[in-house]
């Protein structure tokens, strides 16, 4: 014997063609279980269906309702407030200064050597080297 | 309201405000969600998100409320950490007596906390078929999801609120 099953929520929501619901009222009259769960169901969405209207608790609606034009600062400000944020979470960290001390040094010392004379070097400076005659 | 325009914030916060706010409550089982929904509704109605068709100004509220509800419970499921199993708001009343005693006994709290235990799919059905009282087949347009489905869900819902107020 197949029970009527959902069938029975939609007899009692008058969802079901009248011919359906004439096969459900004669299987209902034969069938115990069955009538068991409609008056079970019938309860359960009487339940449902007797809830209450549920006031608003004070001020929900009047709290999202402020003036467009403090919604459309908030809006500027929020978003200038944002784009500067995205900046400076964006913009990479300045590469910090590393002269270049070792290669200099080298250099250096490898003129120094090759001319054997660091007086001399001066030269190219405008520093006399020679007292004059 | 002209008829066939989109109703204005401050004609559904006056005209429709306890309507929404029921609809919310019932849906998500506390007054907290119940109010962060009413709030993306009115955001949804205030950008014109959701195309208003001329007929039952409930029934457009009903089927934004309800898309938002499932919308955040969705994207509730991919963050697990939030999906609390013990959260005690979902806890469920005590047994009560047979069948014969359910409407009689079960007060309005028990019966929005087993309402606030049904999963969220057959919750939406059984909303909008008992607290909004659609039919069949505009719950099943609204839920993008064949009549049969809405009546199994409708059923299903039902049977499992028995359940808890009178196993």
């Amino acid at each position: 014997v197949t029970h009527l099953g959902d069938a029975l929520s939609a007899l009692l929501d008058g969802e079901l063609t009248p011919a359906e619901a004439r096969a459900a009222e004669a299987h209902l009259g034969a069938c115990e279980p069955c009538r068991h769960e409609l008056a079970a169901t019938s309860a359960a969405r009487s339940l449902v269906r007797g809830l209450p209207v549920v006031d608003p608790p004070f001020g929900v609606f009047e709290r999202l309702r402020r003036p467009a034009w403090r919604r459309g600062v908030a809006a500027v400000t929020g978003g200038a407030a944002a784009a500067v944020l995205l900046l400076v979470l964006t913009t990479p960290p300045a590469d910090p200064v590393e002269p270049p001390v070792r290669a200099l040094v080298e250099r250096h010392a490898a003129s120094a050597s090759a001319g054997g004379d660091p007086v001399t070097e001066l030269v190219s400076v405008g520093v006399p080297v020679a007292p004059e005659p | 309201m002209a008829s066939g325009e989109a109703p204005t914030w401050e004609e559904v916060a006056r005209s429709h405000g306890r309507f929404l706010y029921t609809v919310a409550y019932r849906l998500t089982g506390n007054h907290e969600d119940a109010q962060d929904l009413v709030q993306e509704v009115m955001l949804r109605v205030q950008r014109g998100l959701a195309t208003y068709r001329p007929g039952s100004m409930e029934g457009w509220l009903s089927r934004i409320a309800t898309n938002a509800f499932l919308d955040d419970v969705r994207r509730r499921r991919r963050r697990p950490v939030e999906a609390l199993p013990d959260d005690p708001d979902r806890t469920v009343p005590a047994a009560r007596g047979a069948d014969e005693a359910l409407a009689a006994s079960s007060l309005p709290d028990d019966v929005q906390a087993a309402l606030a235990g049904l999963p969220p799919d057959y919750r939406a059905a059984v909303v909008l078929c008992d607290v909004v009282g659609l039919p069949y087949h505009e719950i099943a347009e609204m839920l993008d999801v064949p009549v049969g489905t809405v009546r199994s869900r409708i059923h299903r819902g039902r049977a499992l609120l028995r359940e808890v107020l009178a196993p």
